[in-house]
Formats: C-alpha cells, sequence, structure tokens
C-alpha cells in the first residue's frame, strides 16, 4: 500500500543519512517525516523535549561494580537478565512461540544459542499449553520463564494462570507450588496495534488471589525486577511495555542486581498532588508534571511497578502529604487497577483529601485502531485532571442538608479541615 | 617505541587472537553439542519435509478401529504366557485395593447420604485402572489425577481412613481442607494436586515429563483424564507439547461412556482417544480397563517406551461407569432402564475387574476361593471403614486461621488485614459461626516451606 511503501522509503533514507553520519540527520529526518508524512505518522503533537533516562537508585539497589555500565533498551535488559539467570540457576527454561531464534521483539536473541535447546526453545503455538506445560515444569521443580508473545493472546491461558498456577501453593497446603512461574508479556500501546496488539489486561489478574504482577517503566527497573520476579517464589506475569522496547535507554549496569517485589518508587518529591501510574504511563505523568510545574503545582510522582500486591504504605504516605490523587494507566477505567487503589486509598485517607480521587484512563472500549491518539491516556488529559483536582473547593460543593449531621471521627490535622468543621457546625446551629 | 617493544606488542597481538579464536571454537563446538543434547529420535525429518506424491486422489477417510488389548477372558483365563509379568504379590496387592475401594464406596456413599461428607464419586467397575497402573510404575512417577483414580492414590499409600479425611476437609487432610474432595496432593507419594477444571491437568503432565527428560531422571509423569476431558483444548495443547518437545508423559485416558450425562456418541467422532496418537505422532494402544493383568503389562511397556525414545505415550482404557457421576448426580435421569438393556452387550463384554482377576488368582492356585476371600475382605473393609466414620466425625476441622495463609509465599500486606479483620469480627460475633469446629491446629500437618527454590 502507499503507506507501507512511504515508511519503507523513509526508513531507507534513514539508513542513508545515518551512514552518512550526518550531525544534522536527526533535524532532517524530523522535518521531513512532519512536512511528507503528517497524515500517518502525526499521533498527536510531537512530545515534550524530554530526557527520560534515568541513573541507577543507590538506595535500593547496592552494586558491587557501579563503573560496569552499559547502555541498553528493554529488549537488551529482558535479555541480559535472561542470561543471567539461565547461567545462575540450571533449573531455568526459556521458551515461548519464536523465542528460539530471538523472539518477535528481539528480546531472546543468543540465548538459545548459549544455553542450548532443551533450555531456551520454541514451543507449538498454544497459549494454553505454554501455561499449562509452566505449572507442571514448575511443580516438577523447574524455573519456567515462559513468554506471551502479545499480552492480548493471554486469554486462552487465563484459566491455567487463575485456576491452576494461583492457586497451586494454597490446594496443596505448601506442598507444591506454582512460584516458579514468571511469564513475560508485552503489553501496552504502541502506536498502530489496534484491538489485538496494544491490550493492558493486567486488571483482569489482579482478580485472581495468589498472582503477582510486575510492570517496568525502564530499562534498570526491568532487568533488576525480572531477576526478582524469577527468584521469588510465586507465579508472577511480567508485563513488559512494548512501545518502550526500544524507546527506553539507559545506562544498565551489566551485573546481577535485584529490585524488590511489592515495594513502589517516588520518582520525584511534591506536596501538592500525587501523580500515580506504572509502566509507559510514567513518561506522560512526567510530561504532565513539568506542564504543571510552570503552573506552580509541585507533583509526586510514584511508580507502582508491582501491581499485585500494591505498595499501599507508599501510596498512603504520599497522599496524607498533599491530599490530592490521581491515577493513570492504560487499560480500561472500568474496573481497572486505578479502581482498586481508589477504594483502598479512600478508605485509609478519606479525611486528608482535599479532592475526589481521579482516574485518568482508557476509555471502556477495544482498544482502537486510528483513534489512538483520542484513546491514550496522555499528558493533555492528565495536566487537566491536575488542574481540575488543584482547583476543587470543598466548600463549593457543600449542600445545606435540613437534618442534623454528626461527626464521630473529628480529627483535625489540616487547617482545611478545621474550616469545614467551623462551617458545618454554624449549619447545624441554623 | 622501540623495535623490540612494537614485535612484543605484535607478539602479545597475534597470541590474543589466537586465543580468541580458541574461544570461539570452544563456544562454537559446545552450543553444536547442546543443540544435539534433545536426540529427538522419534523424530523423523522426512515426514516435515519429504512428501510422497500420488497421481491418485483418495480423501483418507478411514474408520479407523483400534483392537482393545487384553490378556485373560471373561473366565480369568490367559492364552498368552508372555503377558503374565505380574507376580502374586503384585496382583494381591491389586486384589485387595480393587476390593477396598468397592467396599469403601459403598460405605462412603452412605456417609453421604447420611449428611456426614458432602460430595462422593464411586469408582465402579473402573477400580483396576488405579492400582495397576500405580503398580507397573515406579514409587517416584510423578502423578497427576483427575479424580476417579482413587485406587492409585491406595496403591501409593493412602489408606481408606486418609481418604475420608480428605474428603471431610479435617485437619488430618494435609492439604487442610481447602480444596474440594478429589484434589489431593502428596509430595512424598508423588501426587501433583488435582483441580476441578477439566483436562486442565494434561499440559501439567506435559510439563513434569519435560523437566524430568531434561534433569536426565529415571521417572515419568503420568496424567489421567476421561473420555470427555480429552475434548478439551488443553488436551491437544498437553499432548501435542509433550510429543513435540519430547516429555516422558505416560497420558491415560479412563474411557468409561460418560463424561457426567454426555455418552460417547455426543462427545467424539472418531474411534475415541487412542487414534488421536497417530495425529501426534506418538504410540498409543486401547487396553481393556477392566482387566488388571493387561493394563499392569501395557504400562510396563509404555514406562520402557516412554524412557526409551524420550517421549509420551497414550493408553486408552475402555471400561464403564457403573454408578452416578457424582452424589450431585442421578444417572436415571439419563441412564433409564432402556439404555442399560442397551447397553448390555457393552457392559458384558467387559465384565467385573473384581470377579476377572480373582478367577485367574484362582486358576494359578495363588487363591482357593477367590468369592470367599472378597468377601471377607469386603467385610473387614466395611467394618473399618464405619470405625474411620466414626472417627472422621470426632475429628475438628483445621483452624479458620489457616484460610488465609498460603495463597503467597509471604502472605501480603492486603492478606495480613483481612486476618486481622476478620480476627476482629470473630470476637465480636463468635457465636455466629462453627469456631468449636475450627479452632485446632493440627500437629501433625504442617506447612512445608520452601522445598523448591
Amino acid at each position: 500500500t502507499g503507506i507501507n511503501a512511504e515508511y519503507m522509503g523513509i526508513q531507507s533514507i534513514k539508513r542513508m543519512l545515518k551512514m552518512l553520519g550526518s550531525k544534522f540527520s536527526r533535524g532532517i529526518i524530523q522535518n521531513f517525516l512532519r512536512t511528507t508524512t503528517g497524515r500517518c505518522f502525526s499521533h498527536g503533537p510531537p512530545p515534550l523535549q524530554m530526557d527520560f533516562s534515568e541513573k541507577v537508585n543507590t538506595n535500593e539497589i547496592k552494586l558491587k561494580d557501579p563503573t560496569k555500565m552499559k547502555k541498553m533498551n528493554i529488549c537488551q535488559a529482558v535479555n541480559n537478565a535472561l542470561d543471567i539467570a539461565l547461567a545462575s540457576d540450571s533449573n531455568t527454561f526459556v521458551f515461548g512461540e519464536d523465542v528460539k531464534f530471538g523472539g518477535v521483539f528481539r528480546c531472546t536473541v543468543g540465548l538459545n544459542e548459549k544455553h542450548g535447546t532443551d533450555r531456551v526453545f520454541n514451543t507449538p503455538l498454544s497459549e494454553q499449553g505454554i501455561i499449562g506445560f509452566s505449572v507442571g515444569l514448575a511443580a516438577a521443580g523447574g524455573i519456567p520463564i515462559p513468554e506471551i508473545q502479545f499480552s492480548d493472546y493471554i486469554f486462552p491461558a487465563f484459566d491455567q494462570f487463575v485456576n491452576e498456577a494461583a492457586k497451586y501453593r494454597y490446594r496443596t497446603n505448601g506442598q507444591f507450588h506454582a512460584g516458579g512461574i514468571t511469564c513475560r508479556a508485552s503489553y501496552g500501546a504502541v502506536g498502530h496495534g489496534g484491538h489485538y496488539h496494544s491490550q493492558a489486561p493486567e486488571a483482569s489478574f489482579m482478580h485472581a488471589a495468589g498472582l503477582s504482577i510486575v510492570i517496568p517503566r525502564n530499562p534498570i527497573q526491568t532487568k533488576g525486577l525480572l531477576l526478582s520476579s524469577i527468584r521469588t517464589p510465586d507465579p508472577i506475569i511480567f508485563f513488559e511495555p512494548k512501545i518502550l522496547y526500544r524507546m527506553s535507554e539507559d545506562m544498565v549496569p551489566e551485573e546481577d542486581y535485584t529490585i524488590p517485589i511489592g515495594k513502589a518508587e517516588v520518582l520525584q518529591e511534591g506536596k501538592d498532588i500525587t501523580l500515580l501510574g506504572y509502566g509507559a504511563s510514567i513518561r506522560q505523568l512526567k510530561m504532565a508534571a513539568k506542564m504543571g510545574e510552570e503552573k506552580g503545582i509541585s507533583s509526586e510522582i510514584i511508580d507502582l511497578r508491582t501491581i499485585l500486591p500494591y505498595d499501599i504504605e507508599t501510596i498512603e504516605k504520599s497522599v496524607k502529604k498533599t491530599g490530592r490523587l490521581l491515577i493513570t494507566h492504560e487499560g480500561p477505567v472500568t474496573s481497572g487497577v486505578g479502581a482498586e487503589i481508589s477504594a483502598k486509598v479512600q478508605e485509609r485517607c478519606f479525611l486528608h483529601m482535599h479532592a475526589p480521587i481521579k482516574r485518568v484512563c482508557g476509555y471502556d472500549t477495544p482498544f482502537p485502531f486510528v483513534y489512538e491518539p483520542f484513546y491514550l491516556p496522555n499528558r493533555f488529559k492528565l495536566f487537566d485532571a491536575m488542574l481540575e483536582l488543584m482547583e476543587f473547593q470543598i466548600q463549593n460543593h457543600l449542600t445545606i442538608h435540613s437534618y442534623p449531621v454528626s461527626y464521630t471521627h473529628l480529627t483535625l490535622p489540616t487547617s482545611d479541615l478545621v474550616q469545614i468543621s467551623v462551617v458545618a457546625v454554624s449549619l447545624k446551629k441554623k | 617505541m622501540c623495535i623490540r617493544d612494537r614485535i612484543n606488542a605484535e607478539y602479545m597481538g597475534i597470541l590474543y587472537l589466537i586465543t580468541n579464536m580458541l574461544r570461539v571454537a570452544r563456544n562454537t563446538i559446545l552450543s553444536m553439542l547442546k543443540s544435539q543434547a534433545r536426540s529427538v529420535t522419534w523424530k523423523n525429518m522426512d515426514t516435515y519435509y519429504k512428501y510422497d506424491f500420488t497421481n491418485k486422489m483418495d480423501f483418507i477417510d478411514h474408520k479407523m478401529r483400534f483392537p482393545v488389548f487384553r490378556t485373560m477372558d471373561l473366565e480369568g483365563k490367559v492364552e498368552n504366557p508372555a503377558y503374565e509379568i505380574a507376580n502374586k504379590e503384585t496382583l494381591m496387592k491389586i486384589l485387595d485395593i480393587m476390593v477396598t475401594h468397592r467396599e469403601m464406596d459403598k460405605v462412603y456413599l452412605s456417609l453421604h447420604r447420611q449428611g456426614r461428607i458432602t460430595f462422593y464419586m464411586t469408582t465402579l467397575f473402573e477400580e483396576a485402572i488405579g492400582p495397576a497402573i500405580a503398580a507397573a510404575l515406579k514409587k517416584d512417577d510423578l502423578a497427576v489425577m483427575q479424580y476417579r483414580e482413587q485406587g492409585f492414590l491406595m496403591h501409593r499409600g493412602y489408606n481408606t481412613l486418609e481418604l475420608l479425611h480428605t474428603y471431610k476437609g479435617t485437619n488430618k487432610d494435609n492439604t487442610l481442607g481447602r480444596a474440594l474432595v478429589y484434589h489431593q496432593a502428596h509430595r512424598e507419594r508423588c501426587i501433583l494436586p488435582g483441580s476441578a477444571p477439566i483436562g486442565s491437568k494434561i499440559p501439567h503432565g506435559a510439563g513434569a515429563g519435560y523437566a524430568l527428560r531434561v534433569k536426565g531422571e529415571d521417572k515419568i509423569a503420568v496424567a489421567f483424564f476421561g473420555e470427555g476431558s480429552a475434548s478439551q483444548g488443553d488436551f491437544h495443547a498437553g499432548v501435542n507439547f509433550a510429543a513435540t518437545l519430547g516429555a516422558q508423559t505416560l497420558f491415560v485416558c479412563r474411557t468409561n461412556g460418560y463424561a457426567i450425562s454426555t455418552s460417547m456418541e455426543e462427545q467424539y467422532a472418531g474411534d475415541g482417544i487412542a487414534p488421536r496418537g497417530i495425529g501426534y505422532g506418538i504410540p498409543a494402544l486401547k487396553v481393556d480397563g477392566c482387566d488388571p493383568l493387561a493394563l499392569y503389562y501395557a504400562t510396563v511397556q509404555a514406562r520402557k517406551m516412554i524412557m526409551e525414545r524420550k517421549g509420551p505415550v497414550l493408553l486408552e482404557t475402555m471400561s464403564y461407569r457403573g454408578g452416578d457421576h457424582s452424589t450431585s448426580d442421578s444417572s436415571g435421569a439419563y441412564r433409564t432402564k432402556e439404555v442399560i438393556a442397551k447397553h448390555k452387550a457393552y457392559t458384558d463384554q467387559l465384565g467385573d475387574p473384581i470377579i476377572r482377576l480373582g478367577k485367574y488368582m484362582q486358576h494359578k492356585g495363588w487363591l482357593d476361593n477367590a468369592t470367599d476371600y472378597v468377601t471377607k475382605l469386603g467385610e473387614s473393609v466395611r467394618a473399618g471403614c464405619l470405625e474411620n466414620a466414626k472417627e472422621v466425625d470426632a475429628t475438628p476441622f483445621p483452624h479458620w486461621k489457616k484460610m488465609l495463609v498460603d495463597i503467597y509465599n509471604e502472605e501480603p500486606w492486603h492478606i495480613k488485614e483481612q486476618q486481622e479483620e476478620l480476627e476482629a469480627h470473630l470476637k465480636k460475633h463468635p457465636e455466629c459461626y462453627p469456631l468449636d469446629s475450627f479452632k485446632q491446629w493440627s500437629s501433625s500437618i504442617q506447612r512445608i516451606h520452601n522445598i523448591q527454590k
């Protein structure tokens, strides 16, 4: 088709320019793209020029040799982590569809040559088979690391996850467990994925007691969290944001390190509003926070990292400080991850809230193809929501009741609350 | 740099190059050897890549008929002495277990009718399959079961008392009453846990068998299922994975005529489950499920084949489900007198495994009077089961706190919170809950911590 030909043409020009080593090639390419291919490549306005690369958080990651770092993207970080896992434990197996030649996302390149076909192999095309096989492997003492090519195809394996893997330890009183399983699946929007290459199904699995879900945001986190997941004796689904496979690059330590499962990370401190997200949404949150800074909003960004069991302590501490919470994820808003966290946070922080908890998530539609720029929770929607929460004044929303209102939980930690109670008491007297 | 340094540098350079080349060569050879580690002896590459062309178009539509292997006829006479590899001890144990199982079924079924247990499934006429196959396998072959193979468990060491504890879910049940009955799991006896979703165990058998092959262990995995389970997607996935990747797994399909009320002709259109083995490229056999000697012989051969080929084998045992599917089923609704009369020829050709084995033992001179022996054994089993019933009735359930542990390796905060919530609620309303039956910590059954990884 015409679009494909254009794309191929652009790729070849990019390659030519790279070969020429032109310093100005990036600018030339961007201009070219903007002028000639606006109709097929404009997914909204160009992103804010921001550097998303991060340094290693030394509070969390204790490195033996901090000088040995290598620039890796998420793909390479996954490859590195799997290599380390396969080398350090002869009981590990990496398998899935097309894993042997390197994987469709090139995450398993070189592993079969290095560790052999008994441990790194292709399976027949059956997700229920892949996960069922993994459960059996784990029960026999192995540590399987299956791959589901796209998380949209994980549903045939839903029964094996929810009914078998999640319940294995419980129903055997700890005699056996399927905890060796760490299932990797590529997840999330990719720009042109449509219904079946963009889904974010983590909320469906959050409902299965016994499973854990981990979603990293950049290569440093990916490597640490993946190694940690492989070594945790609980069945874990590790969703990798596919759009960040190549886009997200960091200087990643070459050694073996882990990041604790079940802990969220505070990326930047703030005092006005807490922004909570995970995976690719962190980039949108960072951009929205920058936009908010210009308006004088000091945001605290939290990366949830482990969706189940999630780190309520960090969120609670932050929300009690700021009083406002904005949750974002790509999956649909109804019964999404944000719904569960909202319910828990309002249980614990109700009296500290300055505004209701807001979720900016995908809509309740199947993930659309060309409408993706309208569907995803981007920095504009997030920024609008931030302003809404900041401008929320409780007295604008109070209605005068004709029946006496009693307060049994009055604790007065903030000045706002004192104001409310004074107003309410005066109403009652009337 | 002076000339000497330059020559030194060159030598170092050449040395480095040579060691590098040697390293690369070593890695290549090692990886070549590793990729040949899987001895794919059963896979003939010609079947994939070399075609036999023909000018004659002939849709292959065989009315496939696998014969059913049996060693003894209905009177217990064995024609071919080559099949008599089971000795007296083995067969006595199988007979004992079959009789015990049948008597136990009668007693425990009546316990259900009295409301003392909540659920039960009988195994009438299928009693031979479990113990005969267990006898032919080794003690540490991993087994994953469906639900009508309690005889297998008995051969592995469960007695009728232990089984009743699992049916009731008391604190002497080693899964602490967490799952429904028939979902037994036992680490020492190499019994992987069962679960109700039909067919989901079959890929587990494939995975376990694969792990055993790669580790080079002299063990196999055996996965039991029924002809209804073989319609599930998991059957196809499991058998295909085992066949393609090479798993030391024995798949045993207990074809017994019914999947609750769905008869065989409503379940599949082919010649049953064994012929599907041809499609998966694995050896398959139909064996008489009411003939313990044939089951034993076939399983011994199957195990040998599995260890030689490093690949799976499919066994289909032909038997008949004599009782209801379970205590929640009343098969009179679909298995009317007319249906039973229509199937008389079908059931008559299979007979009763206890009678057949008893007659065989009599022919061999190992039993004087099979009927007497069976009756006497039956009486003692019956008395024992009634005693068990009394004992189990008096055994309390596990402590209610055991409901909220073992979901994860270490309990996360939200489960701890729920534990505290429930504890506080129970303190406030103790009279609303049967706390007296659920307050005993079992001293014998403890959680086994972190046995793997």
